[in-house]
């Protein structure tokens, strides 16, 4: 498998001189840090070139520390049985991708997806706009500066008896008349 | 003459539909020339709110992603937290993971049955596989306390040993099963309803399936041989004997072909666990879950369940709650892009039978 | 016949018995809770037994059984569903999730509390109901529909304005449906 990597770092350094390669040494993996611009090539040039035939996952992740949000799009190949992920990073301000959705249709799919728990737009998609949410008002609810519980308290009812819901171990030491013992006290908030 | 093309609404309630969604359905006469799906009506945000629990608090919502099959993704997240973590597992939990999720297998099965065959309208089948289904829900009931949502194959092993004599009564419902799996196919295959209503209808071809990426028995049923329990192995797949069936054709019967072998390869894939399963500790302990904080890093995970392969990409930032929780789920990539493909040039009636072979799950398309 | 008000007792009384004996379920799964169902009405559990049988359309429709949580965009179609059904109709909540939220008090894009938005008749908790606790829910609402106390439908006509006002709440541009029922 070894040879299979260093191989496959071998033809995408060819192409793409900017892909810095992350090799985990005992997994059947391989990692690629792109520039957002090359991804529909390299993709292409996976799939078409090396057998990276199946699309298996788009990830992100929203790094609100570092106002980035990465996406990592995992492909696979039947015959080296090797997960590739080619990763990249997009800013969180007014954030742009490319579209990959002409190399494997089902991206189409996650980029809607994207495009709305996130806000990224995806130059060309063409998919309606609504998918997910119906007559959202907010910021995409994914973001993690979304806070989820403000929300849900503002927008819906509770029934009471939640907030007291706390903890219970005051009253039922209060009814059985014992001490608190000391490992319990710790982990009490 | 050309008949007026007239929009229809399947959906979300409507009896035939695998689940609550929608499909905009364009159809001429009783021809659909054009489909739209609208999926959204399940989207509980399980993902945003993992990001609010801790690591084993998050691992409670996690087989609720997808009802009919909620071990391999309890299995998903496991192997995910392992993998970020390093943590080993015993060898006997491995074995044990790998009893639960074949059984879960074989139960989502019987609901495939009685769903398949229920879209066609013969109800029968219905009756006899999801009465059956019980005594697998039965033992999971005695094993883990809960008949839909287990929440047993956790990060560090399973939760508990079998109970005693647990062996045996596997065993004996596998004896039973592998007797009503041939009744099933006198009932269904023998079905002069069933051919006709299946064969030729809901084609995915070679090319079609490979540019959409589909996975499972779709993939399975047009002749592509592809498990990821053979080519990605878990657990202790790698020393099981079983084959991964596949049929050519790629419509529906195809597709029931495969899922009728892979019934029986789950059986033999049990028995076979059964028989070699060492003792030792089913457990490696976590910490304190209030405490517990995984390193920092990324991990994929991906595992074979009843509808193809679903993927969880798992990212950690160091603290004790998940940064990031992704699962993609098999109907993802098929339920839309897909579905409203394959759908033009079908009947109206043969949408449902359609959805349910190809095993559409909207609760894990929006999560 | 005279209508005095004894007849109009035993009336009452044949009307609820046969009501209480067919209750007809409409086939909406609206979340996860669906899973139990076809169990609770195939071989094992046999719910026919008890007159507890599914119906394809709303306007068929007895009883709305919500399986579980409802997001916003749900809530829109059950209500609408909810509008279409013939009197008599009852609304079972089926679920935690349905009476405080579950575990998914915090999510932004599901309801809490069902019964702010339709009126519940029999919540049957837990996560999930076996299909004996929906046996037993049914029971219950049998036996409220024999003493005349399964009147949400009537409580919903008669505070209208105060379920709008709930419902408005989850998306304020939502042109609701009139319905002239």
């Amino acid at each position: 498998m070894q040879k299979l990597k260093a191989n496959l770092i071998e033809h995408i350094n060819s192409g793409f001189r900017d892909a810095v390669a992350k090799d985990y040494p005992n997994e059947n993996r391989l990692d690629f840090y792109v520039n957002k611009q090359c991804i529909p090539s390299i993709l292409t040039y996976a799939k078409d070139r090396l057998g990276y035939i199946h699309l298996s996952h788009i990830a992100i992740v929203d790094w609100l520390e570092e106002g980035e949000f990465e996406l990592i799009y995992i492909i696979w190949s039947p015959e080296e049985k090797i997960k590739m992920f080619v990763r990249t990073r997009v800013e969180r301000e007014n954030p742009v991708m490319p579209n990959i959705d002409m190399i494997w249709r089902q991206a189409n799919t996650y980029e809607r997806e994207f495009r709305e728990m996130y806000g990224i737009q995806f130059q060309g998609l063409e998919a309606p706009e609504e998918f997910i949410l119906e007559d959202w008002q907010g910021p995409p609810p994914m973001r993690r500066d979304f806070d989820t519980e403000e929300y849900a308290n503002e927008t819906f009812f509770h029934r009471p008896g939640r907030e007291d819901a706390g903890d219970v171990r005051e009253e039922i030491i209060k009814r059985s008349r014992e001490e608190i013992p000391d490992f319990a006290k710790k982990y009490s908030r | 003459m050309r008949e007026k093309a007239t929009t229809l609404y399947l959906g979300p309630q409507h009896p035939g539909i695998t689940g609550n969604m929608m499909i905009r359905l364009k159809v001429e006469g009783d021809t659909i020339v054009g489909a739209t799906t609208e999926v959204g009506y399940l989207h509980r945000a399980f993902e945003k709110l993992q990001e609010k629990r801790n690591w084993l608090q998050s691992f409670t919502l996690m087989c609720r992603f997808c009802v009919p099959e909620t071990d391999p993704m309890e299995e998903s997240y496991a192997r995910a937290v392992e993998a970020i973590e390093g943590r080993e597992v015993p060898e006997r939990a491995k074995y044990i993971r790998v009893m639960v999720l074949e059984l879960a297998r074989l139960a989502s099965f019987m609901l495939w049955y009685g769903g398949q065959n229920g879209s066609l309208g013969l109800y029968t089948m219905g009756q006899w596989s999801v009465g059956d289904r019980n005594y697998i829900l039965d033992l999971f009931e005695e094993l883990t306390g809960g008949r839909v949502y287990h929440m047993y194959i956790w990060p560090g092993g399973v939760r508990r040993d079998l109970p005693k004599g647990f062996e045996k009564r596997v065993l004996k419902t596998m004896d039973y099963f592998e007797k009503r799996l041939n009744d099933y196919d006198d009932l269904m295959f023998e079905n002069a309803i069933f051919k006709k209503r299946t064969q030729g209808v809901g084609i995915v071809d070679k090319e079609k399936a490979i540019e959409h990426g589909v996975v499972g028995p779709v993939l399975r049923g047009c002749g592509i041989r592809s498990d990821i329990r053979i080519d990605d192995p878990y657990e202790v797949y790698d020393k099981l004997d079983f084959i991964v069936p596949t049929a050519e054709g790629g419509d529906i019967w195809a597709r029931a072909l495969v899922r009728r072998q892979e019934a029986r390869q789950s059986i033999r894939i049990i028995r076979q666990v059964i028989d070699m399963m060492p003792s030792g500790s089913v457990y490696n302990k976590i910490p304190n879950p209030q405490k517990w904080t995984l390193p920092k890093g990324d991990a994929y995970v991906r595992t074979e369940a009843v509808r193809g392969e679903i993927g969880l990409y798992m990212a950690s930032d160091g603290g004790t709650n998940p940064r990031r929780v992704h699962l993609r789920g098999a109907a993802y990539v098929h339920a839309i892009t897909l579905l409203e493909d394959i759908l033009i040039g079908a009947n109206i009636a043969d949408v449902s039978a359609i959805m349910n072979s190809l095993g559409t799950c909207p609760p894990e398309i929006e999560r | 016949m005279s209508y005095d008000k004894d007849s109009h007792k035993i009336f009452d009384f044949i009307q609820n018995w046969a009501r209480k004996h067919s209750i007809w379920v409409l086939a909406y799964g609206t979340g996860c809770g669906a899973i139990e169902i076809p169990p609770t009405m195939t071989s094992r559990y046999d719910a026919e037994r008890l007159g507890v049988r599914g119906a394809a359309t709303p306007r068929q429709a007895d009883v709305l059984l919500i399986t579980g949580y409802l997001t916003t965009k749900t809530l829109k179609r059950v209500i609408r569903v909810y509008e279409q059904m013939q009197d008599p109709k009852y609304v079972i909540g089926f679920g935690s999730c349905t009476i405080n939220g579950g575990m998914y008090y915090d999510s932004y894009n599901t309801i809490k509390v069902l019964d702010k938005y339709l009126p519940v008749d029999v919540y049957i908790n837990g996560c999930m109901p076996r299909p004996e606790a929906v046996l037993a829910g049914f029971a219950k609402l049998q036996q409220l529909i024999a003493e005349g106390k399964a009147n949400g439908a009537q409580k919903y006509k008669e505070n209208l304005e105060w379920y709008r006002e709930n419902q408005k709440r989850i998306s304020p541009h939502w042109v609701m449906p009139e319905y002239n029922w």
